[in-house]
């Protein structure tokens, strides 16, 4: 049962495997596999979310109302209607702004004090 | 596809509910990966593919069913919190339960199971009697319950096969210490050999033990951690300083751990002296050498050691049996016969292991706590049946939210799972609840039981372990009826079910009622354990002890640790008794020797006028030694001739009076009077001459027959007696006129130390205590398992009426009377509760034989009585708790009941 929860700051920092999976469901809805593989060409192979990796995060990310399950397949030309689909809630996406917000914080510190260079 | 197949099965790792929500998409995602990676990249590819999969699931599963079980735990907080009284009685009756059991587990650990903590517990040996306490004077034949120091030095110095051999105190010895020359304070104290602490491998916290270079002087003195904190505040000063003891100074040289009481179980210690000094501490004669005028032994000490490696514990007991025998030999080489002789060898060692040490308590308690601890048991058993039983009610009441539950995709595994969680949850807390509520029965039963038996109170591993295991015990108890019960939940039936969400089928009806049935079963005997022992307690403390009760005061005095020489003694007993007599409030006054419910007494061989022995076993008796008026005084009848009175003096003509049991025994038909006693013992001969017949009187137990009996003037004594006990006859509260008798001895001589000063109920309560321990506790785990009985009973009827209602509207429609539907559900109930009594009935008739020994004063018809009242006020309790839910059934509006059909 998904619990709305107001601060999106409260969830961070998000698991590596939860915002990639965000991240994977911002631009559309994807099932399991389709999120995977999103996950894998946009780092170019450097990271594999395995299946159990990513239905442990799908449950969590449903109780927690990041992901929600539309009520209709987003692709009626879909060859397998048993396959399910996993949307962003608008709490996720919040969520996921937070997150990316934090890691480029994160990222302008270490800039700053010279530990990676300005432009890499 | 193998693969596939493979992937699926290993998912069974994951909990069901999970498995059961992503279990396919998770195989589709595998199955897809792999058919990519076999493309893409050929076989190591898929290696890999395989590789991270297998590595994140077994990484996810534990994950995974932690969630679980936290949600599990979250909802069966939430169903417990929604029932607060199922909740409140659930919690109360394990905590009581468990607590009780802990309780009594924890003082049985350490008075019978607990390894003393030494050094090496397994590995010591004790050569006495662990049992035995106290001084023992004479000959003990058969093996040796304590040692003479003369016996343990030989041994110490003459056998190869102890590495360490040390002796102690077989008993605490209160004395009276001035503490760096401030006023004396009663402190306790035990004598022990230089080699005590080496032999038991403990080295003091600070300083340093008393070792076996140590000679008796200069006097060192060892103490215990609780007095240091005490009477030294815990301060590093305590050593060096000074201890006097009379006339003898100790330095303290060292302070023992806190968990250290040494090897007495039971005993706590506050200062261990050198055994060597014991003429100047315990001025009771000199106990370091064995007196050889009179054969008589002073044995007092208790001889543990370690055995030489490779020495078994038979050669070690043979070893030390040739010394000791050799010891024997040499001190009764002066025997008067060669009869004697022999009878003075039959004496020999029996080593033992000695891990748990010595106590005095052990085997008083040890079948009392042992009693305690299964009626509890019974207890907590019939708790959790009471239990079970309403969860199993309240389950069958949740069917519908069951099968709901299992229409949503639960496995049944899930709902068992979650029933478990909900018995284990309730036990847990009730283990934790029955854990605060042990150490205050603990506290209880102590401070009950004695206030000088001191026992390590920390939470032992094993009391923890125990209380561990019957909290989940008594979860799976609980969890088992309710689980079983789930299995048969049917999705659709349940769904089907209307109305007052009460259904159930009548096979689970049967089993609660079972379960009821077993639980009146189990209650019957705790309830006639109850009564019997009841009816005990008060046989003994109604008995007729053969003296008259009231206002008596028992007060011992040591006249020889006072110093007086024997001959100065009966001066002083005419003194005190003289001032006695004269002092307010008191009545009368008269003194013996042992005087009676103390505990000491004496005995020794006799020759009667007119009677053939039948036997060596037919020739002892016991006496006492008593002043004038003692039978007067203490208003115990003269039957024939005289009291004992002023005119037996030292120098008249040497007389005894006889019990009517001694005259029973040896002058059955003959009259007694003028007849002759004579006292042997060894060269020892006293005759006198019998003036009169007394009637019984208890000196010793309360149980058991009165034992035969002569007593003789204290003017005219067989041994001079080293203390001397007087019985005050007071006008009003003897408790009151204690002060007033105490400056009485003080005024007449204040050096005199009054050892032990109690009325006699006082005594008698001290004689029952054990009694009155089983009595009280057997009745209150009667009285809650009458409880239990009563609630599970009206529980389960209740239920059952409940969910009976329709039938019973029809039956009333159909013209069934408000009498009939009593008549129908008691009647039902009947025949339940008549097998729970036949059933426990069996039980108590069996169990009998554990309490039998405890029992007294009951005739042979008594426990059939005392099991036909149980059986009664148990079927009278189960009628109240029917009658209920009986007359709520008769009183069904019959238009309502049937408008749910």
């Amino acid at each position: 049962m998904p619990t709305e929860n107001p601060d999106p700051q409260s969830l961070l920092p998000l698991p590596a495997a939860a915002f990639q999976i965000l991240v994977a469901l911002a631009d559309r809805d994807r099932h399991g596999y389709s999120i995977m593989q999103d996950v894998s060409t946009r780092t170019g192979g450097q990271v594999r979310l395995s299946a159990a990796t990513l239905y442990s995060s799908i449950r969590r990310m449903l109780e927690q109302g990041l992901v929600a399950e539309p009520r209709h397949s987003p692709d009626p030309a879909s060859q397998d209607e048993r396959r399910r689909y996993y949307t962003l809630t608008a709490f996720g996406r919040r969520v996921a702004m937070a997150e990316a917000r934090r890691l480029t914080e994160m990222l302008a510190q270490a800039r700053e004090t010279g530990l990676i260079p300005k432009k890499l | 596809m193998i693969a596939v197949r493979l992937f699926r099965g290993l998912l069974r790792c994951l909990p069901a509910r999970f498995r059961h929500e992503y279990g396919q998409e998770m195989v589709h995602a595998f199955h897809a990966e792999l058919r990519e990676a076999r493309l893409c990249g050929g076989r190591s590819a898929e290696a890999g593919v395989w590789l991270r999969s297998l590595r994140d699931l077994f990484a996810t599963a534990p994950q995974e069913h932690y969630h679980v079980w936290k949600q599990d735990v979250r909802y069966a907080l939430r169903t417990l919190a929604a029932q607060p009284v199922f909740t409140a009685v659930a919690l109360f009756s394990l905590a009581l339960g468990i607590g009780a059991n802990v309780a009594i587990f924890s003082l049985l650990d350490a008075i019978l199971l607990r390894a003393l903590p030494v050094l090496a517990p397994h590995e010591l040996v004790i050569l006495t009697d662990p049992d035995a306490r106290g001084i023992f004077t004479g000959m003990q034949p058969g093996n040796r319950q304590r040692l003479t120091y003369e016996e343990f030095t030989q041994l110490r110095d003459q056998t190869r096969v102890f590495s360490s051999l040390m002796a102690s105190q077989a008993g605490l010895e209160t004395l009276r210490i001035r503490v760096n020359g401030a006023a004396p304070e009663e402190t306790n104290g035990r004598l022990v050999s230089a080699g005590y602490f080496s032999t038991l491998g403990v080295p003091a916290l600070i300083g340093r033990t008393l070792s076996n270079t140590d000679g008796p002087e200069p006097p060192l003195a060892v103490i215990g951690y609780d007095y240091w904190q005490r009477r030294f505040g815990g301060r590093p000063g305590a050593i060096g300083a000074q201890l006097a003891v009379r006339n003898t100074v100790f330095t303290v040289i060292g302070v023992m751990p806190p968990a250290f009481f040494g090897e007495a179980v039971g005993d706590r210690p506050d200062v261990w002296l050198p055994l060597e000094l014991q003429p100047a501490v315990l001025p009771v004669g000199d106990l370091l050498h064995d007196n050889r005028k009179d054969l008589q032994k002073v044995m007092w000490l208790h001889a543990f050691g370690r055995l030489q490696p490779g020495v078994s514990l038979e050669q070690a007991q043979a070893a030390a049996n040739v010394v000791f025998q050799q010891g024997l030999s040499a001190y009764y080489a002066s025997a008067p016969t060669e009869e004697a002789r022999r009878e003075f060898l039959n004496q020999r060692l029996k080593l033992q292991p000695a891990a748990g040490g010595s106590s005095g308590v052990r085997r008083s308690f040890a079948e009392p706590l042992t009693l305690m601890l299964a009626a509890a048991g019974l207890v907590l058993l019939i708790a959790c049946a009471n239990l079970g039983n309403l969860m199993l009610t309240r389950t069958t009441a949740r069917t519908r939210e069951l099968a709901v539950r299992l229409a949503l995709g639960a496995g049944r595994a899930d709902l068992i799972r979650q029933m478990l969680t909900e018995s284990m949850v309730l036990a847990l807390a009730g283990g934790v609840a029955g854990l605060g509520a042990a150490w205050g029965f603990r506290t209880g039963l102590l401070a009950f039981v004695s206030e000088s038996v001191q026992l390590p109170s920390s939470l032992e591993p094993r009391v923890a372990a125990f209380g561990f295991g019957l909290t989940l015990a008594a979860g799976l108890l609980l969890g088992l009826l309710p689980a079983l019960r789930t299995r048969r939940v049917d999705t659709n039936a349940g769904l089907k079910e209307q109305g007052r969400g009460l259904t159930g089928s009548a096979a689970w009806m049967r089993t609660g009622k079972v379960v009821v049935a077993g639980q009146v079963a189990l209650s019957l005997p705790l309830l006639a354990a109850a009564g019997l022992l009841l009816r005990t307690l008060d046989n003994l403390q109604r008995v007729d002890t053969g003296f008259v009760k009231e206002n008596l005061l028992m007060v011992r005095a040591d006249v020889e640790r006072a110093g007086y020489e024997e001959p100065k003694r009966q001066a002083l007993f005419d003194r005190v008794h003289a001032r006695l007599r004269a002092t307010p409030g008191v009545r009368a006054a008269a003194y013996s020797a042992h005087g009676m419910l103390l505990g000491a007494d004496s005995g020794d061989e006799v020759a009667v006028e007119g009677y053939v022995a039948k036997g060596e076993d037919d020739q002892g008796s016991r006496y006492d030694h008593v002043g004038p008026g003692f039978f007067s005084t203490l208003g115990i009848p003269l039957l024939l001739g005289r009291e004992i009175d002023q005119r037996d003096h030292a120098g008249s003509p040497r007389v005894c009076v006889i019990n009517e049991a001694f005259a029973k025994r040896f002058f059955a038909g003959r009259n007694p009077i003028g007849m002759h006693v004579t006292q042997l013992y060894g060269p020892q001969k006293n005759t006198y001459q019998v003036v009169g017949v007394v009637g019984n009187a208890r000196k010793r137990s309360l149980r058991g027959e009165i034992e035969h009996r002569y007593f003789v003037p204290s003017a005219q004594p067989i041994d001079v007696p080293g203390s001397v006990t007087f019985a005050v006859r007071t006008a009003g509260d003897p408790k009151v006129a204690l002060n007033e008798v105490r400056r009485a001895i003080a005024a007449e001589e204040p050096n005199l130390p009054v050892t032990q000063a109690r009325s006699i109920e006082e005594l008698i309560g001290e004689r029952t205590l054990l009694d009155r321990l089983l009595a009280r506790l057997s009745l209150a785990f009667g009285a809650v398992a009458l409880l239990l009985a009563a609630i599970g009973l009206y529980g389960v009827l209740s239920y059952g009426v409940a969910r009976r209602t329709s039938e019973i509207g029809i039956r009333k429609a159909l013209g069934a009377r408000e009498g009939t539907v009593v008549a129908m559900i008691l009647g039902e109930t009947g025949w339940l509760v008549a097998g729970g009594l036949a059933g426990g009935a069996a039980l108590a008739i069996g169990g009998l034989r554990w309490i039998e020994s405890r029992l007294f004063g009951l005739s042979a018809t008594g426990p059939a009585a005392i099991l036909g009242a149980a059986v009664a006020l148990l079927g009278l309790v189960a009628l109240l708790a029917a009658w209920l839910p009986a007359r709520r059934a008769s009183r069904v509006d019959p238009l309502i009941a049937i408008r749910y059909e």
